[in-house]
């Protein structure tokens, strides 16, 4: 019976194909705009996931996100070593800096400072040239993205020459060195990315009383972080997060404070509702136009539950096509894209799920509507031409 | 009564009401379709219900097919009565013993005919393949084309959907069989032979047919006419000419 | 068949698609390994500390008294010294021209002396006192006052040159090793307290460790503590620490990373501990990570001081 349903769906190719259709862009609209979202949103705490090696981060009580510095006392790093549970502990500066082109424009970069000691905290992948480099004198290590776009030079014929080993720059009006070339994920603020040690990023920074951004710092093995963190928070009375915390609290603060959550919700509402109206709509129409073989159906002895798995079946089936060539298509759009310019595509595997879900409501309520239209259906219709 | 030169095996009652009402409706806009019907169908018989439009002939098969339910009276199918039984027994009971004819055929247009004849046998639990083997099996019986065995009905014309449905009705061996104007949509030719078919093919099989139509060419192959008027049953006749038994017909169909 | 499958077959492809984005996109690149692993603590609970390796005597900076071009240098950089050993000279020829000269006006005045005792002496030989005068006796009597008087004078100004020559040459306060050596022949070495030192000497057997700690933590350190100090750069390098003394005085924080532009906004608490070099890689004026032992110590609160008045109603 379940192959004659699929029979009587796939018969009928112009509704198959525009519930096909309806559902696709359902599931392409809340695919592509959701892992858009995703991407943005991580974005924003990209520097976590790139500095992956602590998982204790030490900040002023105040800090609301992650690019909300303020600065500590440089005497902390050693307060938190000495908390028990540390394993180690090395400061991080981060600051936005200006370097001066050769073309004579500005570009404000963001700088980060590794410990000069251990360099804990550097860029995951090298392209060229090492993070121990850094050592050397006036060494710094520029992002790729960078390198190639706003930190490029312009040659004598206008062409863009990127940034590479050997080159100088000019940061906050110290002469620098690029030792290094590598690859981090994008920013936010799509800034360059320009890593050095901490004691040259606190030379090259303006001159504060306190320079210390951050302090990161490693649970000793067996110990739980979270325990940690709240041992730091009291002996030191400053906030330690872990890196899934601080993520939480620079996630929630960007979906607390800019417009950009309600911006992508609303397409993927549209998308949900696009989908509902065409998909829902051609399959009820479906659903009507084949009532009469379904009252035949019931005549001749199909039970009503026999028939509601048929037209279940059926939501399902298109559902399921649906659904695959939405999440293909936007899977293919963000790969291709992705890989050519800097758009911000993240698919976590939990999103095909929620898009996955969002297609079965659309076709469970559609269904919904013409199950009850089939269930109320007195088999005597048959009788009337 | 039975003509004298067809011979049923052992005539049992298929179908007897008494006092069947029905209305549709209620309050001002009540209509009472059956207002106390008395009936009786005998197997090996074919019964023509005859009547204007809006007496009540359809009402009555579809109370009978268990289509229905009815308001009063008494009505026994082969000794069931549906209003003793649940919705899903009647619905089962539909399945295993009545067999329909449609105006409209209601052939589904994206199964090819072979299919369309096999869902009574699916619906009865048939896997589809050997259900479609017998299918084709049925259709060869009633004379339908071997080369249009997998087409869809909406290339048939109306002469060979009607074959498709009566074999339909037939292939799952059903011992009622109710047809809703099997000829109003065929030109007198095509619906004599379709009449012929059905009479010969369900006759010799000892079921009972109850055919409803107001197409007065093809009453000849009755054995009983009840004609009505207003709900209820004003007569029944035997036809002035009687019908060609069953055994002659299935040798006239026999390439 | 193609028609029936096509879109099946692209949904089935999409969603692997989609999959294989999904774990693409999940594939997290390892996170960069530390250049040098940084130092752990040996100790459950503990005070760190940033260390700064130093002579036991403290880093002497030689300076000298005077101005002047040094002439002879008897050390090099890592002599070991002993007390009052000399290290370096400044050009002396000028003292050395003055003390010829001073030494051949002592012996004028001697001479002087010589012939004034002479005279006297003839004076007071003559028995017969109507010869010489007592007037004229008493003269050369005065004469030979005076003259023993200057022959004294020049002594001393002999004398004062010769001290002046020593002080051209520096000697070693302390025994020790020379740290750092910052002279050389015919430059000129000011007298004065220098930014760079002409020499930094300091015993370096034991060598000490002056510890910054956070005057936060500075009450967790028991006097007589133990500590690890572990080498900036390799946490393998590390030594056992011996507790010499807190410096009574809490000092302001002086930066050791970076600026040298000092941002004080905290005040520290310097430990000083020692330990034995032996083959260990260590030199003065090294950082190092210090642990310091610091198992939890609590101290009572005084009891409040009843007032009389209410103990005693």
């Amino acid at each position: 019976m379940y192959y004659y349903a699929l029979k009587m769906l796939i018969g009928d190719r112009a509704k198959y194909i525009g519930i096909i259709i309806g559902l696709t862009f359902a599931s392409l609209l809340i695919t592509q705009q959701s892992a858009i979202f995703a991407g943005v949103m991580s974005r924003t705490f990209s520097f976590l996931t790139d500095v992956a090696l602590p998982d204790i981060w030490v900040v002023d009580p105040q800090v609301q996100y992650i690019d909300d510095i303020k600065p500590l006392q440089d005497t902390k790093v050693i307060r938190i070593r000495g908390v028990a549970g540390v394993a180690w502990a090395v400061p991080l500066y981060k600051g936005s800096l200006r370097a001066r082109l050769d073309n004579g424009t500005f570009q404000t970069c963001i700088t980060i400072g590794l410990d000069d000691e251990t360099l804990i905290g550097g860029p995951p992948q090298m392209l060229s040239g090492s993070i121990s480099d850094l050592r050397r004198n006036d060494g710094v290590i520029v992002d790729t993205v960078g390198a190639h776009g706003k930190l490029a030079r312009s040659g004598p014929d206008g062409t863009r020459i990127p940034l590479k080993v050997g080159d100088t720059l000019e940061l906050n009006d110290h002469r620098v060195f690029v030792v290094g070339i590598c690859k981090i994920t994008e920013t936010f603020q799509a800034n360059p990315v320009i890593y050095t040690t901490y004691s040259r990023a606190t030379t090259f920074a303006p001159q504060e009383r306190r320079l210390l951004s951050f302090v990161i710092a490693k649970a000793a093995a067996g110990e739980d972080p979270e325990v940690v963190c709240n041992r730091i928070r009291e002996a030191t009375g400053l906030m330690a997060y872990t890196p899934a915390k601080f993520k939480e609290l620079t996630f929630y603060y960007y979906l607390k404070y800019t417009g950009m959550p309600i911006n992508f919700l609303t397409a993927v509402a549209l998308g949900f509702i696009v989908g509902i109206t065409i998909s829902g709509q051609t399959f009820y129409n479906f659903t009507l136009d084949n009532l009469r073989y379904f009252g035949t159906l019931k005549a001749m002895g199909t039970t009503n539950s026999t028939l509601l798995k048929m037209i279940l079946l059926q939501a399902l089936i298109v559902g399921a096509i649906g659904y695959g060539l939405g999440v293909g298509l936007a899977s293919a759009w963000g790969a291709l894209l992705s890989g050519r310019t800097q758009i911000a595509f993240y698919l976590p595997w939990q999103l095909l799920l929620i898009t996955a879900a969002a297609v079965l409501i659309i076709c469970l309520s559609a269904a919904a509507l013409s199950i009850r239209k089939v269930m109320k259906l007195e088999p005597a219709v048959v009788f009337r031409s | 009564m039975p003509d004298p030169t067809h011979t049923p095996p052992a005539q049992q009652i298929a179908v007897s009401c008494k006092g069947v009402t029905k209305t549709f409706g209620t309050g001002a806009a009540a209509f009472q379709a059956l207002r106390g019907v008395d009936l009786e169908v005998r197997t090996g018989e074919l019964l023509m219900l005859v009547g204007p439009s809006g007496c009540g002939k359809t009402t009555l098969i579809s109370t009978i097919a268990g289509v229905l339910r009815r308001d009063g009276g008494e009505c026994s199918v082969f000794g069931h009565d549906y209003l003793s039984m649940t919705e899903q027994e009647t619905t089962r009971f539909r399945g295993e013993h009545i067999g329909f004819v449609f105006q409209a055929f209601n052939l589904i247009p994206t199964l090819t005919a072979a299919e369309n004849v096999s869902t009574p046998l699916v619906i009865k639990g048939m896997k589809r393949k050997p259900a479609v083997a017998e299918a084709r099996e049925m259709l060869r019986k009633v004379g339908f084309d071997e080369r249009m065995l997998e087409s869809s009905p909406v290339d048939l014309s109306g002469g060979q959907q009607q074959r498709v449905a009566i074999a339909r009705a037939l292939v799952h061996q059903p011992d009622l069989i109710v047809c809703d104007e099997p000829t109003s949509a065929l030109d007198s030719e095509t619906g004599r032979k379709v009449m012929e078919l059905m009479r010969g093919l369900a006759l010799a099989s000892n079921r009972a047919l109850i055919v409803v139509t107001h197409d007065a060419r093809i009453y000849e192959f009755a054995d009983r006419i009840a004609r009505m008027e207003d709900g209820r049953i004003t007569g029944i006749e035997t036809p002035q000419r009687p019908a060609a038994s069953a055994s002659e017909i299935l040798t006239t169909l026999k390439p | 068949m193609i028609r029936k499958y096509l879109l099946p077959i692209l949904a089935l492809g999409g969603i692997f698609l989609g999959i294989a984005v999904a774990i693409k996109g999940a594939k997290k690149t390892a996170p960069a390994a530390p250049v040098s692993q940084p130092a752990h603590s040996p100790y459950k609970i503990f005070v760190a500390g940033a260390g700064i390796i130093e002579a036991s005597t403290e880093n002497i900076a030689i300076g000298t008294t005077v101005g002047g071009v040094v002439a002879r240098i008897y050390v090099q950089i890592g002599s070991r010294v002993k007390t009052g050993a000399p290290l370096f000279t400044l050009d002396d020829r000028t003292l050395r021209a003055e003390i010829a000269l001073r030494e051949s006006a002592v012996k004028v005045v001697e001479a002087q002396l010589a012939d004034a005792k002479d005279e006297l002496a003839f004076n007071e030989n003559i028995t017969d006192k109507g010869a010489v005068s007592v007037e004229d006796t008493n003269k050369r009597r005065n004469t030979v006052r005076i003259v023993e008087a200057q022959l004294a004078q020049s002594k001393a100004q002999l004398a004062s040159t010769v001290t002046e020559l020593e002080k051209l040459t520096v000697c070693a306060p302390v025994d020790g090793e020379v740290l750092q050596l910052k002279v050389h022949l015919g430059e000129y070495a000011p007298a004065g307290v220098l930014g760079t030192p002409l020499i930094m000497l300091g015993n370096v057997e034991p060598l000490h460790v002056r510890v910054d700690v956070d005057e936060d933590d500075a009450w967790r350190i028991r006097n007589g503590a133990v500590a690890t100090g572990c080498l900036r750069g390799n946490k393998d390098i590390s030594t056992a620490l011996k507790f010499v003394r807190f410096e009574p005085y809490v000092l302001p924080k002086r930066s050791l990373t970076g600026d040298s532009t000092e941002r004080v906004d905290t005040r520290v608490l310097q430990v000083i501990f020692s330990f034995t070099r032996g083959d260990l890689p260590l030199f003065v004026g090294q950082q190092m990570d210090v642990f310091i032992d610091a198992p939890t110590r609590t101290f009572s609160k005084p009891v409040e001081p009843v007032p009389a008045a209410e103990a005693k109603p």
